[in-house]
């Protein structure tokens, strides 16, 4: 950590000398700081880690409980499979098991590049991501599970240690980290705009930029804290809720597979008694009715990430978390995981349409408000969120073209990307989120924001259940808005009288549908486009 | 209330909630088996079958439930 220099008004020479002495002493150990932080290495921090808490709870994976020690058995079994291999870009199939989140470290501690393959992704789409990856080789625990169309030879290794009793809770070290390494720690695909997925590649400079940043949000963690993964390897929030407790020589607790997530977390919370947990509001969400029944005094931190947190849902969760503090990070992929923060109080919570703000940059990162010119706007306008700075990729994945759609070089010589997030910054400078870009819409000439409609929809209902908005274009290319609640049928007339109050005419959806449940993507995010398809 | 005659109500309730009309349930069965039964729809699933029998789970019998066999145990214990 670094601290500010003060220099106090001397008394009389003597003292002048002594204080110039003691400055010049600071200035020299704030530069060593300096040089260290910017040498500061998260994998090298988890090796340092795993040889000093070598007994701790390190994973504790479907109720098993592997120590430091024997977590870095098999990284160093598989180390040794991978590490003169040729190629950088390793394959991982996604498993809730250990030997999974051993290969992911083996991988990173290679100085090599992972690449995560899902059992529940077609196999077409694992086969298109492998080729495109350029994968030198796949990370399994099943070799008889064919996720690649079989045409791609790819050679598989088996990391299954098939009887966890046989894992040596010996000393057996840690294998050397490949610091210098220009790899890419790890891509991440996301699905594109033409139905490709796209790869956005995190260097290990990206993840490091990123690790100092997030150390810096002040965090009273430790060796001791008990600290929740609940996201798929596919989302890169899972980096972070995996990686960074290990740093700590901290457990991490992954959900069980079986049954139902947001039941298994919240049981997970509750019977492990942990202190750290970044989660997805629709967790909360889905849990809802059972606030009352749900005590988790424990909890020290309670992150929100991975969409936009209601500020009602959160109010509602509080009494459950009597002594977390509440975080909401946000970030997207293209910017390594997270990079703002705003740590959410218990009363005047700061929200734009009830979706919390998303608070202060991290610390090396640079935030633009811009105009569909590029050209900064003020305060309390709004305008798409353009960030810079080291934890930005350099790039997608052998894609020019889409690169240069997303990443703009300004006239101060630094690259932005267009996040396609429309936010403001208000007085205090704090960043306010209205949405994405693409939920908006011009209908008649007028410029509509879909959440201002479903904000309007959940204060009707007084936020029991969800709704979104979806713009459908009919053969005429006009724009017609549907909203969809989640919930079950019902007349529909006070609603459409409440809107017409509230919302200018030309706001007000031309259709209304009622579903259920609403789908969830692979990241819990409500799935806009499964919606669109299923009122069609 | 006899367990089968349990598994008839729940497979009407099923059929309704998940749109399914060929759902054929069995002590056995878990989301795993049955199309469509996930995170979102298990919270409709619960609150329909505790309006049907006229009882309230707590989270901690809910999270407790590994297949509809544990699920009409805790039915058949509640009507008691």
């Amino acid at each position: 950590m670094l601290f500010s220099l003060v220099v106090l008004p001397s008394l009389n020479r003597h003292e002048n000398e002594t204080n110039k002495r003691e400055s010049a002493k600071i200035i020299v150990f704030n530069s060593i700081l300096m040089m260290a932080e910017e040498k500061m290495d998260l994998i090298a921090d988890i090796s340092i880690a795993a040889a000093k808490y070598a007994n701790h709870l390190a994973m504790v994976i479907e109720d098993k409980k592997y120590s430091y020690q024997q977590l870095f058995h098999i990284v160093c079994q598989v180390y040794t499979t991978i590490c003169n291999r040729e190629g950088d870009v390793v394959g991982i199939v996604a498993e809730n098991r250990i030997e999974t989140y051993a290969s992911i470290l083996a991988t990173l501690f290679a100085g090599k590049t992972y690449v995560i393959l899902h059992p529940d992704f077609p196999i077409s789409r694992n086969t298109h991501i492998a080729k495109q990856a350029g994968i030198c080789c796949l990370l399994c625990t099943d070799l008889t599970h064919e996720i690649l169309e079989p045409a791609l030879t790819i050679p598989k290794f088996c990391t299954s240690v098939s009887d966890f009793e046989q894992i040596p809770d010996t000393e057996r070290g840690v294998p050397p980290v490949i610091k210098e390494s220009a790899a890419n720690a790890y891509i991440i695909f996301t699905s594109g705009s033409t139905g490709e997925p796209k790869g956005v590649p995190i260097s290990r400079s990206n993840l490091n930029a990123f690790y100092r940043a997030y150390r810096k949000l002040g965090w009273h963690l430790d060796e001791t804290d008990r600290m929740l993964q609940m996201f798929e390897l596919t989302f890169d929030v899972s980096v972070v809720s995996f990686l960074y407790p290990l740093t700590l020589g901290a457990s991490v607790f992954t959900v069980p597979s079986g049954g139902f997530k947001y039941l298994n977390v919240i049981d997970i919370l509750d019977s492990y008694q942990l202190t750290f947990a970044a989660i997805a509001p629709s967790v909360l969400r889905l849990s809802r009715s059972y606030f009352q029944s749900i005590q988790l005094p424990k909890l020290k931190y309670m992150v929100v990430t991975a969409e936009a947190t209601d500020v009602d849902l959160l109010t509602a969760f509080r009494p459950c978390i009597p002594n977390a503090a509440v975080v909401n990070l946000y970030g997207p992929t293209e910017g390594t995981i997270y990079c703002t923060s705003y740590t959410i109080p218990k009363t005047g919570i700061k929200h734009y349409n009830g979706m919390t703000a998303i608070g202060e940059p991290f610390s090396e990162m640079e935030m633009l408000i811009a105009d569909e010119d590029g050209a900064p706007l003020p305060c309390n306008v709004k305008g798409e969120l353009l960030i810079s700075g080291p934890q930005l990729m350099r790039g997608y994945w052998h894609d020019p073209e889409k690169s240069a759609l997303c990443l703009l070089r300004r006239s101060d010589g630094k690259v932005y990307y267009k996040t396609g997030d429309l936010c403001y910054r208000d007085e205090d400078g704090v960043l306010m989120y209205c949405g994405r870009k693409d939920t908006q819409v011009k209908i008649q000439g007028f410029r509509i924001e879909l959440g201002e409609i479903e904000y309007q929809v959940k204060q009707f209902y007084e936020n029991a259940f969800n709704a979104v908005v979806i713009p459908l274009y009919d053969d005429n290319h006009l724009c017609q808005m549907h909203l969809v609640i989640e919930k079950k049928e019902e007349d529909t007339q006070q609603l459409v009288q409440y809107l017409q109050n509230h919302l200018p005419a030309y706001m007000v959806p031309s259709k209304i549908h009622f579903l259920q449940s609403f789908p969830l993507n692979a990241s819990n995010k409500v799935d806009r486009k499964t919606i669109s398809k299923l009122i069609r | 209330m006899e367990t089968s005659e349990i598994i008839e109500t729940l497979n009407l309730i099923f059929r309704k909630v998940l749109k399914r009309e060929n759902i054929v349930l069995s002590e056995e069965s878990t989301a795993h088996d049955v199309p469509g039964w996930d995170s979102l729809t298990n919270m409709i699933l619960i609150s329909e079958i505790e309006k049907n029998f006229h009882i309230h789970f707590s989270f901690r019998e809910i999270v407790k439930f590994k297949n509809v066999g544990d699920l009409c145990r805790s039915i058949i214990e509640k009507q008691k």
